[in-house]
């Protein structure tokens, strides 16, 4: 039974990234699909880096923070010493973690909506920093960055989107490694029930703090992406949609999983897109909180927790 | 600085601690009595600013008067929001409500947008010009008005706790829920009334701001609630009168500390504007709280 | 297993249905112009974003209606596509990559909120795609260096604009009216209090302001300048201390929200009955009903107003433009709409002119634009864009609000400069100079 379910993941996987590599070809080359395949992508590492915190039981609600810390980084770094974009990536994540590690300190004491709380207020915060800084990120105006590859060469979107999706399935396996691992194991006993995984011996504040910076990290190499493949970073980057996106994703997608967050970015983002085409505008926004709030009460584990439904729903007729 | 000035300042804080309050007080209800955060309460306000307004412009009646309208149809909005919202998710963890009051905030935020546009409304009060002189300091009638309907919700809501039976059966219910229920007390229905009142106090922040020259629009809500988490979290958890002392911190705070710390820093002479500062001050005092003590002020236990 | 592939189904299809639904437009030959409107009909400034769309929309119609242009026998009709910036960087992107991509769009108009449009711009860049933009103020639009800008055209007033016009009819009008009426000497210097948004536009404002005053040589000195972060809504504490630095004028660098509460709180709570300044772009209908009777006296930048109509060579056209947005769309239109209206124009005006929808050829044909003004006061009566930054030019005018008792709101009329004017500035009886 297991080794069923395990296999038809594995099976799904396979088959969701021969379809991510296949995709320009089966649609041909579209520019516009492309910068939505690789917005989507940026958000599935997001929210996969989102959903890694609350693996731990924290729920960040200012996720942006690192989102922008990130991109903010790597853009300052690319242009004023010219060090390639591959490179200043790392940085920008470097630096979110580190970020993030400072704001894991006042966090680990903290339970959900305190920390929830502190979160928020931290996206606030580093909003104001960054505009009010602008001798350094140019303020609200923000600055260029440079492009992940130059629009000088021969359909670049194309390449971008296939190193997109590369890294994207780096983080994605880092990720599971992680989640799959004695770490992995450690944040979700923190989360069933922190007081008992103390007496178990697990260092609570090590763990937390190290799923604050990997979430931080990857959180702040999805932003540095997404601006390098913008070209311009503005301080809108800590809006507070940003730091609620991600979670929609994984609540819709199904929480702590590692399919959760790929499956909840892509239905999300093409329930947007195709609402779009029918000229809904706020009608959009209403019917995502809505799917929102009855997957909360009805379907707490997700999308991803159809198949069973479907299948305990089909024994219980049979 | 000049004294005058200061004062002055200083009463603008209490303005905008009254409404910090209304809306902690609210939200330190429903926390006590179930144990859940509604983080939608910006919105609910915000409806409640938009009920005030849009039977002010059918009727026409005096705006004070509208208010308890307001209350009213947001208390029932409440009770709505608790049975069909909140009360499936009792009991299946503390992210849960974090997550379905982030659906609430979409869907109510947009649905304002969508039914009424994101213009801004606006109500005019009747005593707009009327200045009252209280020794060197002139405060315009409304503000005095919201100050002391303020203080008046607050002692009606004491009394209403500690004096009738309803009242002291939902604090036994937020003291010890299953020794409540043990005793015949309808707990269910203290969730319900908890939601209610906790609501109609956030319908009656958004019906006096409106009053008071603020403009309503779809997202206004938004960033006072957040500060009155704060509050709550500063002041401590279900504390009342820790609610009430930092609520007056924060609105006096946000208002007069960047004039303070623009007077501190010249004196090495550096000039520096930290106005744009305003609304980081909330986190920034809630940062430093849970550093020092993360039950809060005045908080007996952490949650 | 057999869930397993109903599940890849499912997703496959979901997929494909996302994908599909945005069918290619069919290269429809040349019968066509196609005009990309960007602008935010979804999120914080929507209410614009709508305005924006309804002008080019009554443009488009115009043009049609008078049986299109015609280019080497071939008469060509208008097709407008939205692009909804969602006022997000991510919506603006998508919006504006599906303009040029998927719609083929031969020129793009609109462009609201710098921060937005820096990120569009980089894509329409890259596409060699003509912009003309006729929302966003920064000046930094069309002087950015990271892009190549050469295809950008900045067809509204930017913040460099904004001040200078303002502070020329305060030093010519407003000064000598308060010295006369409390007997000042005559060179006495006037006291002006600058409040300004945290954000470019409002630095841009404080900037200019400061150039204006040193270039000009203007009898102004500036005696208070605070900041505010961008969506405040309560000023009051900023206007006390503004109030305690006696300032004769209030210059607000604010968005129309902003702009409402602070004459509001600063009239009727703080009690600072001075004159109040607006940047233009608060010539809104918004604001007039937000600001209720506090607005009194206050004075507007503007270039197109919901309410007063600019006597000289423009009156006619632009009551025919409100009345026909008025029929059409039942609204009243706004500002951004009246540049927005206008660059539909421009860019049908100068594919006619480039006689191909070869975007160079147009580029071309708008750098050489010389337009007659249409329902906005241009400089020289023409549009035409600065050779060094593609910049249009336009002449604004000053308008003070007057209480009109049976709209039960305030009315703006003209009042500067005095080839536009319809009546003289009144410096109120409850006006309070700042100190002697």
């Amino acid at each position: 039974m297991k080794l069923d379910r395990l296999s038809i993941k594995a099976y799904l996987g396979i088959v969701s990234l021969i379809l991510a590599l296949l995709i320009p070809l089966i649609f041909g080359f579209s520019h516009y699909l492309l910068t939505v395949l690789i917005l989507m992508l940026v958000f599935i590492m997001y929210a996969s880096a989102w959903n890694l915190l609350a693996l731990s039981g924290q729920g960040s609600l200012g996720h942006a923070a690192f989102f922008g810390i990130g991109g903010y980084t790597s853009a300052i770094i690319a242009g004023s010493l010219g060090i390639s974009p591959f490179a200043t990536i790392l940085v920008g994540g470097l630096f979110a973690a580190f970020i993030g590690v400072l704001i894991g300190l006042t966090c680990v004491r903290l339970k959900e909506w305190f920390l929830a709380m502190v979160t928020f207020g931290f996206a606030i915060i580093a909003h104001t920093i960054t505009t009010e800084l602008s001798w350094l990120t140019g303020g609200w105006d923000g600055i260029p960055a440079e492009k992940l590859i130059s629009v000088t060469i021969p359909n670049y979107i194309l390449y971008e989107y296939y190193l997109v999706l590369l890294i994207t399935v780096i983080v994605i396996a880092i990720i599971y490694l992680i989640m799959k691992s004695k770490i992995g194991l450690a944040l979700e006993a923190i989360r069933e029930n922190e007081l008992e995984a103390k007496v178990m011996g697990i260092n609570v504040t090590k763990y937390k703090l190290m799923a604050f910076a990997v979430s931080a990290f990857f959180a702040g190499v999805a932003g540095a992406l997404e601006i390098h493949h913008f070209g311009y970073i503005t301080p809108e980057v800590y809006g507070i949609d940003l730091s609620f996106l991600p979670i929609i994703y994984c609540i819709s997608g199904g929480l702590f999983t590692i399919e959760g967050p790929i499956l909840g970015t892509i239905l999300i983002t093409l329930l947007d897109e195709g609402l779009k085409n029918f000229g809904f505008t706020y009608e959009r926004f209403v019917i995502i909180g809505l799917i929102l709030v009855l997957i909360v009460i009805f379907l707490p584990k997700g999308f991803v927790s159809i198949p069973e439904k479907i299948k305990s729903m089909l024994k219980s007729h049979s | 600085m000049d004294f005058g000035v200061l004062i002055q300042m200083i009463v603008w804080g209490l303005y905008a601690g009254c409404i910090y309050i209304l809306l902690a007080i609210g939200l330190n209800l429903i926390f006590g009595v179930m144990k859940v955060v509604n983080f939608a309460h910006g919105e609910v306000l915000m409806l409640g600013a938009y009920a005030a307004f849009w039977i002010y412009t059918f009727s026409r009646i005096n705006p004070y008067l509208v208010i308890p309208v307001s209350m009213l149809l947001i208390a029932i909005l409440g009770v709505f929001i608790e049975r069909l919202g909140f009360r499936p998710i009792m009991g299946t963890g503390k992210l849960n409500e974090i997550f379905l009051s982030l659906g609430l905030i979409y869907v109510f935020q947009n649905l304002a947008a969508l039914l009424w546009s994101a213009d801004s409304r606006s109500i005019h009060s009747p005593y707009s010009n009327v200045v009252v002189h209280i020794g060197a300091i002139k405060l315009p009638l409304d503000y005095l008005i919201i100050i002391v309907v303020t203080i008046v919700f607050l002692i009606a809501f004491q009394l209403f706790m500690k004096k009738t039976t309803i009242g002291r059966a939902m604090r036994a219910t937020s003291q010890n829920r299953e020794a409540a229920a043990l005793m015949g007390i309808n707990v269910e229905r203290m969730d319900m009334l908890s939601f209610a009142l906790g609501s109609a106090l956030a319908a009656a922040a958004g019906s006096l701001w409106l009053i008071s020259g603020q403009m309503a629009n779809p997202y206004m809500g938004a960033i006072p609630a957040v500060k009155a988490f704060a509050v709550v979290i500063v002041g401590g958890l279900g504390s009342i009168p820790g609610a009430i002392i930092a609520g007056l911190i924060l609105g006096i705070g946000e208002n007069v500390l960047p004039y303070l710390l623009q007077a501190f820093v010249a004196v090495f002479h550096v000039e520096m504007s930290f106005t744009a500062w305003k609304d980081t001050i909330a986190f920034f005092l809630l940062i430093i709280v849970l550093i020092l003590r993360p039950t809060g002020i005045f908080g007996e236990k952490g949650e | 297993m057999k869930y397993g592939i109903l599940f890849t189904v499912l997703v496959v299809s979901v997929l494909l249905a996302g994908c599909v639904e945005q069918p290619k437009e069919t290269p429809s030959g040349v019968e066509e112009i196609k005009i990309g409107v960007v602008a935010p009909l979804t999120g914080g400034a929507s209410t614009t974003g709508l305005d924006m769309w309804q002008a080019a929309v009554l443009a488009a119609d115009e043009i049609n209606a008078q049986g299109g242009i015609n280019i080497d026998g071939t008469s060509l009709e208008v097709k407008l596509f939205q692009g909804d910036t969602e006022t997000s960087r991510e919506g603006g992107v998508k919006a504006v990559t599906k303009l040029i991509t998927e719609n083929e769009v031969d020129i793009l108009v609109g462009g609201f909120s710098s921060g937005i449009t820096y990120a569009d711009q980089v894509v329409a860049a890259e596409h060699g795609v003509p912009f003309i933009v006729t929302g966003a103020s920064s000046p930094v639009i069309t002087k950015r260096t990271d892009i190549d800008t050469s295809y950008f055209f900045h067809h509204c007033p930017t913040t460099d604009d904004y001040g200078e016009d303002t502070l020329l009819f305060v030093d010519e009008i407003v000064r000598p009216a308060i010295n006369e009426r409390f007997g000042f000497p005559v060179d006495r210097k006037l006291r002006l209090a600058v409040l300004y948004q945290d954000s470019k536009y409002g630095e841009g404002v404080y900037d200019g302001i400061q150039k204006a005053i040193a270039e000009q040589n203007l009898s102004v000195e500036v005696v208070a300048a605070e900041k505010f972060k961008m969506s405040e809504t309560d000023f009051r504490t900023v206007l006390t201390a503004i109030k305690a630095a006696k300032p004769d004028v209030l210059y607000p660098a604010a968005f129309v929200n902003e702009q409402a509460l602070i004459v509001a709180q600063g009239r009727r709570d703080v009690g600072l009955n001075t004159i109040y300044l607006a940047v233009e772009c608060n010539d809104d209908p918004d604001y007039y009903s937000g600001v209720e009777r506090w607005g009194e006296y206050s004075i507007l930048e503007s270039r197109f107003s919901p309410y007063a109509i600019p006597a000289g060579a423009i009156h006619d056209s632009v009551a025919q433009y409100r009345q026909d947005f008025e029929n059409k769309w039942g609204t009243s239109p706004s500002m951004m709409g009246a540049s927005t209206y206008e660059g539909v124009y421009i860019a049908v005006d100068a594919i006619k002119n480039a006689g191909s929808l070869d975007k160079g050829a147009v580029r071309e044909a708008l750098v050489n634009l010389e337009m007659p003004q249409q329902i906005e006061a241009m400089e020289g009566g023409v549009i035409s864009f600065s050779p060094d930054y593609r910049e249009s030019k336009f002449k604004l005018y000053m308008e003070q609000l007057i209480w009109d008792d049976s709209i039960g709101e305030t009315r703006p009329k003209i009042v500067w400069p005095d080839s536009v004017k319809e009546t003289d500035f009144v410096l109120p009886d409850w006006y309070e100079p700042g100190s002697t």
